[in-house]
């Protein structure tokens, strides 16, 4: 379960820089929440851009299928591209209300595709991928900058 | 299997498939209300057993059937990844056959005498909840690997079968049509089912991913998430055996209790912990729904050991209402605001209003407020006063103002802001 193991603990490195933004936001601490946000959003991104080069082209390589579970991911990570540059313009407004309201349609959409990833994704991943494929691709993703 | 789509545009249901459930359950909460106060006012004539009936089924079916069938249309693809097509068409014909039943059945109970009213009562909300049922379980069973969630909703659909058999079985002896010889028995199974099976395992089922989704919390221990269900469903038709054998069933409520009670405490103690700081309305109704469904617990726990008052015994009953619509309230404003920023989103609407524009939590704080003066003041005075129904009526009103915004906001935006086609 290697793949699961590493994609999950990302995500989890991701709900806690987004959750230390929000609250900055709420306490009325721009700059801080800048900072976080920017954490954010390169991890978040780096992550996407990891399955998109390196975990989805070899799934769809061993499983024979785009047209599967990886053409939801990546559209669904379109959607999220544009909520987080949403979030980045109502951080640089100052506007704590228009950023809490997209960072509350984020968190739902964020986290509904985690939970699709984590429980189906991959562990299909882990259970159709050949072991030294999936050494090297966890070698590839950790070189893999935004 | 792999859920392509819980919430992809082709999959997810249209946002009318679950607003007219919500708007439909909010009317029939209002009319409850309306009801209630007539009655604070003495005005109307109906005998205790029939308003009774009255008062637990437009509950129980106008408003939280209403409310948890359309939250499953919309939440099985997300929740359990199985998709029902075409479910315009379908969940019409549901709400329609279920809000004929449910005003059938509330004359039935008011105008006694009448036997029609009962057969087509039960033939109504027979054959919408069967219908329901028959298209989520037939896609339930078809999943391979269940999550928790899935799982759940699993047995509390099948909790809602029993439901409806004894309700059915009720309806017809009431109506004369058969002459119910275990009648007693039945009613006990039947609200049994309705409320530790259906009504709770549904919102057991759901806050297992709902909770962790919205407010980034803890999982769930796996001894709960796992095993709490199948455990609640195996006690509940262990029941069915032996109260139509004769046998007492003590045991199984202490343990049903026990059970819920450590659940809401695991709940409570999860959402304590979340990561999420804001402090949102719908973490404040889950908070109170959970308190009172362990006071409901306590409560029962205890009369299964003393013999308790009939005061103790109406808080429990208040106390599970409380938790029951808490729960509803929680989940309807994270639902709508966000399927209604979500669809009009997938549609190309560059301006789609985001959440806080389609309902603000200010709005949803409001409801909070109006809805924890109303349990206080019932769980004060536990008798029907004016002022109870008239805040319960308020309550309902307010959520269907807010309902109503929602759907003008959403079609206002359709008739008025540019779309970009994919």
């Amino acid at each position: 379960m290697i793949i699961s193991s590493y994609m999950r603990a990302e995500h989890r490195e991701c709900d806690e820089l987004f959750t230390s933004a929000e609250k900055s936001v709420i306490e009325g601490n721009f700059e801080q929440a800048e900072k976080q946000f920017l954490l954010f959003s390169n991890d978040t991104l780096t992550h996407f851009k990891k399955e998109e080069e390196a975990l989805f082209p070899t799934f769809e390589e061993v499983t024979g299928s785009s047209e599967g579970p990886t053409r939801m991911m990546r559209y669904e990570h379109e959607q999220m591209r544009g909520l987080i540059g949403k979030m980045a313009g109502a951080i640089e407004n100052k506007d704590k209300d228009a950023y809490l309201s997209i960072a509350e349609s984020m968190m739902i959409l964020l986290q509904q595709h985690n939970m699709k990833e984590e429980q189906m994704l991959y562990a299909m991943c882990d259970r159709t991928i050949p072991q030294d494929k999936k050494e090297s691709i966890i070698e590839t993703m950790k070189t893999i900058e935004l | 299997m792999f859920n392509q789509g819980g919430l992809s545009l082709d999959q997810a249901p249209p946002l009318s498939v679950v607003l007219r459930f919500f708007v439909t359950a909010s009317i029939f909460g209002i009319l409850l209300g309306l009801f209630l106060l007539l009655q604070s006012l003495n005005i109307t004539t109906l005998s205790s057993y029939s308003t009774q009936l009255i008062v637990i089924h437009t509950l129980s079916l106008g408003v939280m059937a209403s409310f948890m069938l359309g939250a499953l249309f919309q939440m099985l693809p997300v929740l359990a990844g199985v998709v029902i097509k075409t479910p315009t068409t379908k969940a019409m014909m549901v709400h329609g056959l279920l809000t004929v039943g449910v005003l059938t059945q509330l004359f039935a109970f008011g105008i006694s005498s009448n036997s029609l009213l009962y057969f087509l009562a039960s033939a109504y909300l027979g054959s919408a909840l069967f219908y329901a049922i028959y298209l989520m379980l037939k896609e339930l069973i078809k999943i391979r690997t269940h999550s928790s969630s899935s799982k759940g909703i699993l047995f509390a659909l099948i909790s809602l079968i029993f439901t409806v058999i004894f309700g059915v079985y009720l309806l017809l002896t009431e109506g004369g049509f058969i002459n119910g010889i275990d009648f007693s028995q039945i009613k006990e199974l039947h609200y049994s089912f309705a409320l530790f099976g259906w009504v709770s395992l549904l919102i057991v089922s759901v806050s297992f991913q709902v909770i962790e989704m919205f407010y980034v919390t803890p999982s769930y221990p796996k001894s709960i998430s796992k095993y709490l269900s199948v455990t609640i469903l195996g006690l509940l038709l262990l029941k069915t055996i032996l109260i139509l054998f004769g046998y007492p069933t003590t045991l199984l409520t202490i343990t049903i209790t026990l059970l819920f009670l450590a659940y809401a405490t695991v709940t409570i103690d999860r959402l304590t912990q979340r990561k999420r700081p804001v402090a949102d309305a719908t973490v404040w109704f889950w908070l109170l729904g959970m308190a009172l469904f362990i006071l409901s617990m306590t409560i029962t726990l205890i009369g299964s050991f003393l013999t308790i008052s009939s005061t103790l015994q109406h808080l429990s009953y208040i106390a599970f209402i409380g938790f029951t619509l808490s729960i509803v309230f929680a989940m309807i404003y994270k639902i709508v605001p966000f399927l209604t920023w979500f669809h009009l989103s997938n549609q190309g609407y560059m301006e789609a209003p985001m959440m806080h524009d389609v309902i603000h939590p200010k709005k949803a704080k409001i409801h909070f407020y109006i809805h924890v003066t109303t349990i206080f003041i019932w769980i004060l005075t536990i008798k029907l006063t004016i002022l109870g129904s008239l805040l319960l009526t308020i309550s309902f009103s307010w959520l269907f103002y807010n309902l109503i915004f929602a759907i003008k906001k959403y079609v206002y935006t359709q008739k008025h802001c540019e779309k970009i086609e994919w």
